[in-house]
C-alpha cells in the first residue's frame, strides 16, 4: 500500500501539475507519524501509511497555511473521514474540486491517539480505536481522484455504537439542570487555547468570532461565562458541517469531550433536516440555506 | 463627547398618563454626551418639529434622540426636521415609549413607565453614539415594465402606463389575453355584455405601440431589484410563425381532430390547432402539441398544407426572451376551485351539475349552445333550475374560509339570465348570506328576487341524486325550518374562488409573499394595496383576493400610476439600511450568498494588478439589499454589518441596559 502510494505521489510531482504532496511520515525513533510536505518526487520515500496516521490533514489546505498554497497544487493523501471534510471545505468555497488532488486511502481504522497505539506495541486493538471508526461508512475513500489500497468490505453497524452516543443518551436522560452542569464541569477546565479551532479544517476563518474586538462577541477570559460561550458557538458554527472526525477533541489538552457536543448537533441536523455533513461537495450546509421551495415549515412562507 | 438633544413628547396624554416626560428628560440630561433635553405636548406637531429644529441650530446638535411613538409613525418626520436644520438624517432615532411603554402600563403613579421609558432612552442614546451619517442610495431606473398577466386588470394596467408614455411587456400564459373576463356572459350589476366591453380593450393594447404583447408565455425567472429587473420570459412553441401568420383560420377549419376546450370547460370540442375564441388577440393559433398527431407521430400535417402563407413550422422551439424591465405588475388573477372536490353535489357523477364559470359559458352568446340554455346531458331546456352558492367558500372543511365575494352577485345575475331565456323556468337558489356590498349591488340582488321570481332559500343543501332524468335536490329552508325537495333538471355550483395553480411557485420567483390560501399578500392591506414587500413589484386583480371586475380594474389602473410614478424620474433614492461585507476579512464560504432571501449578495472575484483572479469575495448588491440582517446573523466571522444596525450599535444598546 505504502509502496503504491509512493508510486502514486512520485508520479504527481514527476508530471509537474502538482507542487506539493501532503501525506503522512515517521517521525525519527518511528514511534509517531507527523504530517510531511513532499514536493519533490525523490522524496516520495517519506510517505507512509498506517494505524498512527490519525491527523485529519485537509487542515493544511485551509487559509490557514498560506504558505502551503504558495507551494502550488496541492495533492492530499486522506480518509474518508478526511475526505468529508474536503467535501465540506469545497462546498462552501474554500476551494474547488479540481484545485485539489484527492489520494483517497481505503483504511481499516486508526487509533484514538497514536501513543496509545505505542502503548499496545504498535498494535491497532478494536479497544484503543475511535468510536467515527467503528461506525465508518467510508472505509473505501467517497470521493477521490485515485485510490490507493484494496477495497475493503466492512460495514458499519445499523445503529452506531460506542462511548459517545452511550455518553449521548446519558446526558439526554439528564434533566436540565444536570445537562448544564455536566458541561459546566467540563468547560470549567477551558484555557482556550484554541488547539480545538487550530487543528480544526472546518474552522478556517481568517478571523475567528472570538478575535473579533469591536464589539466582542465573546468574552476571551478563561472564566466560566467565556468558556460557555466560546465552546457553544464553536458548536454551533460547526453545527451542520462537523463531520465528526475527532480532531477537537484529540487536540484539547483538557480532555474536554467535545466530540460528544459535536456529535450530538450532528444527530439533530440529521433528524431535522436530513443532512449528513461531508458526503456531497454540492450541497451547502442547510443550517442557514433560505430555501423556500424544499421548506417543510409553513410558518416562513 | 457627542453633542446629544433629546426630545420626550407627551403624546397628549397618551404618554404622560403613565410616563414622567419631564423626570425622563431630566433624568436624560445627567447622561454623559447629552446636552440639551425637552419635553413637549405634540412633539410631532409643527412647534414641536421646529424646537427640534431649533435646538439643533442653537445647540449644535450632532445627534438627537425623540421619545415618542412607534418609529413607523413619525420617523421620517423627525429625519426630515433634522435634514432641514443641517443634522444627517441617520442621526436622529426614534424611542417607542408609547406602544412599547405607556400603552402598556397602567401604573397612575407613573413609576414603571418612568423607569422603562429612561431605560429605553439610554438604550437609544448610547447606540445614537455610534450612530454613522448615512447617504441615500441613488440608483438608476429602467422604464419599462412588465405586466405578468392579460386578464383585464393586466390589460388595464398595460394600457395606462402605455398611454404614460412607457413601454409594457404583457405577457399571457394562455394562447390569448383576455383571461376569465372573456368567458362571461353578461356582468353585474348594469347586465352589459363581457365581451363586448372587453374585446375593445384587448384590441387597444393590441394596437399600442408602446405594448408588446407575449402570449403563450410564462415568467422563467427575474432577478434584480427596482429600476433594474431581468426577466426570462419562456415563450412556448406555437408551431405557428407569428410574423407571417394572417390569422385566416384555413388550418382550424381543416385540422381533422378534436380536444375538450378549456376555454369552454369542457363543454365543447375545439380543434388541434387552435385560437381559444373567435376574438383572440392576437389572432393567431397556435397547435396543442400534446393531441398533435403530427407532433406526436409525424403523420397528418394537413395544416400546414393548407396554409397559404406557410406558417406552420413544426420544428419550432420553446424559445427564452431576456428583457431588462423597472417594475413589474403581477396580475395573474384566480382560479375556481376544482369541482371534482364536490362529489357531495353530484359533481363529476351527475352531467347537469354544473359550475357558474360552465353556465357562463351556456349563457353566452359566443358559447357552445349560442347562448340557449341548454342541459348538458340531453340537451333539454331545464325547468327548473337550482343555484347553489357558497360552494366551498367559507368552508373550512373544503379548506377556505375566506367568502368569495362575487358568487352572491353573479349567481343573481344568473338566475335573471336564466328568466331571461326561459321564461317560463323557475330559478331556486340555496344561499347562507346575500352579500351585495357595493355600488347597486343590493338593488341588483334585490331585483333578481323580486323582479325576476327567483325563490331565494336560506340553508345549505344536503344531498343531490338523480332520478327519473331529473337532479334531485334536497335541502333546507332555515328561513321557515323546512326542508325542501326540489326536482330540478339542472344544478349550478358557486364554486369557491382560488388561487392559480403555480401562484407559490411564481411568488417564489419574484419574491413576494403570500397568504396560506397562496393569495398574494399587499405590503399592508389598507395603505398600501398594491406594493408588495419587494420594492418595485405591484400587485392588481384577482391574484390578491377574490375579487370583481370593476375592483380588479381599478386595482390595475393603481399599479399603472404607481409604475409612472417611479417611472418618472431617472434615479431614485432609497434607504441606506444595507449591509455591508469587510472584504480584508471574508472567508468566501458563502454562508450569506445561501442565507439571503432577496439573493442580494454575489461571489465577486478579487484580482490583482494583472488582473488574475486571487481569491473571492461576498459583495452586497446595495440596489437588491433590503436590510434584513440574515447574512449579519449567518457571518460566522462576523464580517458583514447592516449600516444604521451595526453590531457595534447593537451592542452598545445591550450594555446601556
Amino acid at each position: 500500500m505504502e509502496a503504491e502510494l509512493r508510486e502514486k505521489a512520485k508520479e504527481l510531482l514527476g508530471s509537474g501539475e502538482i507542487g506539493v504532496v501532503i501525506g503522512f511520515g515517521w517521525n525519527k525513533r518511528k514511534t509517531r507519524t507527523t504530517p510531511v510536505f513532499i514536493t519533490k518526487a525523490e522524496d516520495t520515500d517519506k510517505l507512509v501509511f498506517n494505524a498512527y496516521c490519525v491527523n485529519n490533514l485537509s487542515v493544511y489546505l485551509t487559509r490557514k497555511y498560506p504558505d502551503v498554497k504558495a507551494m502550488g497544487k496541492a495533492a492530499i493523501v486522506a480518509k474518508g473521514c478526511d475526505i468529508k471534510n474536503l467535501a465540506v471545505m469545497i462546498a462552501e468555497g474554500q476551494f474547488k474540486r479540481d484545485d485539489t488532488y484527492i489520494i483517497g486511502m481505503t483504511c481499516s481504522g486508526v487509533g484514538y491517539k497514536q501513543e496509545l497505539i505505542e502503548a499496545n506495541g504498535g498494535e491497532l486493538k478494536p479497544e484503543i480505536m475511535p468510536v467515527k471508526c467503528h461506525n465508518c461508512d467510508v472505509r473505501n475513500p467517497h470521493i477521490s481522484d485515485a485510490v490507493i489500497g484494496e477495497t475493503t468490505d466492512f460495514t458499519p453497524p445499523e445503529e452506531p455504537v460506542g462511548m459517545v452516543f452511550d455518553k449521548i443518551k446519558q446526558i439526554e436522560a439528564m434533566d436540565a439542570k444536570g445537562r448544564f452542569g455536566f458541561w459546566e464541569e467540563h468547560f470549567s477546565r477551558c484555557i482556550k487555547c484554541y488547539a480545538c479551532r487550530q487543528v480544526c479544517s472546518l474552522c478556517y476563518c481568517d478571523r475567528c468570532i472570538t478575535d473579533k474586538n469591536t464589539p466582542q462577541w465573546i468574552d476571551s477570559s478563561a472564566h466560566a461565562r467565556g468558556n460557555f460561550s466560546w465552546n457553544l458557538v464553536r458548536a454551533m458554527h460547526l453545527t451542520g458541517r462537523c463531520t465528526f472526525c475527532g480532531e477537537c477533541e484529540r487536540a484539547c489538552p483538557v480532555n474536554i469531550p467535545l466530540n460528544v457536543i459535536n456529535k450530538k448537533m450532528a444527530v439533530v441536523m440529521e433528524d431535522a433536516f436530513d443532512h449528513r455533513s461531508g458526503y456531497d461537495p454540492e450541497v451547502h450546509p442547510p443550517m442557514i440555506v433560505f430555501d423556500i421551495e424544499n421548506d417543510k415549515e409553513e410558518f416562513i412562507k | 463627547m457627542s453633542r446629544i438633544g433629546v426630545f420626550v413628547c407627551q403624546c397628549g396624554n397618551n404618554i404622560e398618563s403613565t410616563v414622567d416626560t419631564g423626570q425622563v428628560a431630566s433624568d436624560m440630561k445627567e447622561m454623559p454626551g447629552v446636552v440639551f433635553s425637552c419635553t413637549y405636548k405634540f412633539m410631532c406637531s409643527s412647534p414641536g418639529q421646529e424646537m427640534v429644529r431649533q435646538a439643533i441650530k442653537d445647540k449644535r446638535l450632532d445627534g438627537i434622540v425623540v421619545s415618542a411613538c412607534s418609529p413607523h409613525m413619525h420617523e421620517k418626520t423627525f429625519r426630515k426636521a433634522s435634514e432641514s436644520a443641517g443634522l444627517n438624517p441617520y442621526k436622529c432615532e426614534i424611542v417607542n415609549i408609547r406602544e412599547q411603554c405607556s400603552w402598556v402600563h397602567h401604573d397612575t403613579t407613573k413609576k414603571i413607565g418612568t423607569r422603562k421609558s429612561n431605560d429605553l432612552t439610554r438604550m437609544i442614546i448610547e447606540r445614537l453614539k455610534k450612530n454613522k451619517p448615512l447617504k441615500k442610495i441613488n440608483i438608476p431606473v429602467n422604464k419599462k415594465a412588465l405586466v405578468i398577466g392579460g386578464g383585464i386588470a393586466g390589460i388595464q394596467a398595460a394600457l395606462d402606463i402605455a398611454d404614460g408614455g412607457r413601454e409594457v411587456i404583457l405577457v399571457e400564459r394562455e394562447p390569448s389575453i383576455g383571461g376569465n373576463m372573456a368567458r362571461l356572459s353578461e356582468t353585474f350589476p348594469t347586465m352589459d355584455c363581457s365581451q363586448c366591453i372587453l374585446t375593445p380593450k384587448m384590441v387597444e393594447a393590441e394596437l399600442h405601440d408602446k405594448i408588446k404583447i407575449l402570449t403563450y408565455s410564462e415568467v422563467e425567472k427575474l432577478d434584480g431589484y427596482i429600476g433594474n429587473f431581468t426577466v426570462t420570459i419562456k415563450k412556448k412553441a406555437k408551431y405557428v410563425d407569428e410574423s407571417t401568420c394572417t390569422g385566416c383560420g384555413e388550418c382550424m377549419e381543416k385540422c381533422p381532430f378534436k380536444a375538450d376546450s378549456e376555454f369552454e370547460l369542457g363543454l365543447n370540442k375545439r380543434k388541434v390547432i387552435y385560437t381559444p375564441f373567435p376574438q383572440a388577440v392576437p389572432n393567431i393559433p397556435v397547435i396543442d402539441a400534446p393531441n398533435c398527431v403530427m407532433l406526436t407521430k409525424g403523420k397528418c400535417g394537413i395544416c400546414a398544407k393548407v396554409c397559404g402563407p406557410g406558417s406552420i413550422d413544426f420544428e419550432q422551439k420553446d424559445e427564452f426572451i431576456e428583457e431588462q424591465v423597472g417594475a413589474v405588475v403581477v396580475a395573474t388573477g384566480y382560479d375556481l376551485m376544482p369541482n371534482e372536490r364536490f362529489g357531495e353535489y353530484g359533481y363529476g357523477k351527475i352531467k347537469d351539475v354544473v359550475s357558474g364559470m360552465q353556465f357562463e359559458r351556456l349563457a353566452s352568446s359566443s358559447g357552445p349552445t349560442g347562448g340557449q340554455i341548454f342541459r348538458p346531458s340531453d340537451g333539454k331546456v331545464p325547468e327548473q333550475i337550482v343555484f347553489l352558492q357558497c360552494i366551498g367558500s367559507r368552508d373550512e372543511a373544503k379548506g377556505v374560509s375566506y367568502c368569495s365575494k362575487i358568487c352572491c352577485m353573479y349567481t343573481a345575475k344568473h338566475t335573471m339570465l336564466y328568466k331571461h331565456k326561459v321564461h317560463d323556468g323557475q330559478a331556486y337558489v340555496f344561499y347562507m348570506d346575500i352579500r351585495a356590498g357595493g355600488k347597486r349591488y343590493e338593488e341588483f340582488t334585490r331585483r333578481a328576487q323580486e323582479q325576476e321570481d327567483a325563490m331565494y332559500l336560506r340553508g345549505r343543501v344536503a344531498r343531490i341524486y338523480e332520478r327519473d332524468g331529473k337532479v334531485v335536490v334536497q335541502g333546507a329552508d332555515t328561513l321557515s325550518g323546512t326542508q325542501v325537495v326540489i326536482e330540478a333538471d339542472m344544478v349550478v355550483l358557486a364554486t369557491a374562488l382560488v388561487s392559480r395553480p403555480g401562484a407559490d411557485s411564481l411568488a417564489q420567483k419574484l419574491g413576494i409573499g403570500y397568504d396560506k390560501y397562496k393569495f398574494y399578500n399587499e405590503y399592508h392591506p389598507k395603505l398600501k394595496p398594491v406594493e408588495t414587500v419587494t420594492a418595485g413589484i405591484f400587485l392588481s386583480g384577482a391574484c390578491v383576493g377574490p375579487m370583481d371586475i370593476p375592483e380588479s380594474v381599478s386595482m390595475g389602473s393603481a399599479s399603472a400610476s404607481k409604475v409612472l410614478a417611479l417611472f418618472s424620474s431617472d434615479e431614485m433614492a432609497r434607504e441606506p439600511i444595507v449591509a455591508a461585507v469587510n472584504k480584508q476579512r471574508c472567508n468566501a464560504c458563502w454562508d450569506c450568498v445561501v442565507a439571503c432571501p432577496y439573493t442580494a449578495i454575489e461571489k465577486e472575484e478579487v484580482k490583482d494588478r494583472q488582473g488574475n483572479v486571487i481569491g473571492w469575495n461576498a459583495n452586497v448588491n446595495e440596489g437588491v439589499c433590503q436590510g434584513c440582517g440574515v447574512c449579519v446573523a449567518a457571518c460566522r466571522s462576523k464580517v458583514v454589518d447592516l449600516a444604521g444596525y451595526t453590531d457595534e450599535q447593537v451592542f452598545a444598546a445591550i450594555n446601556a441596559f
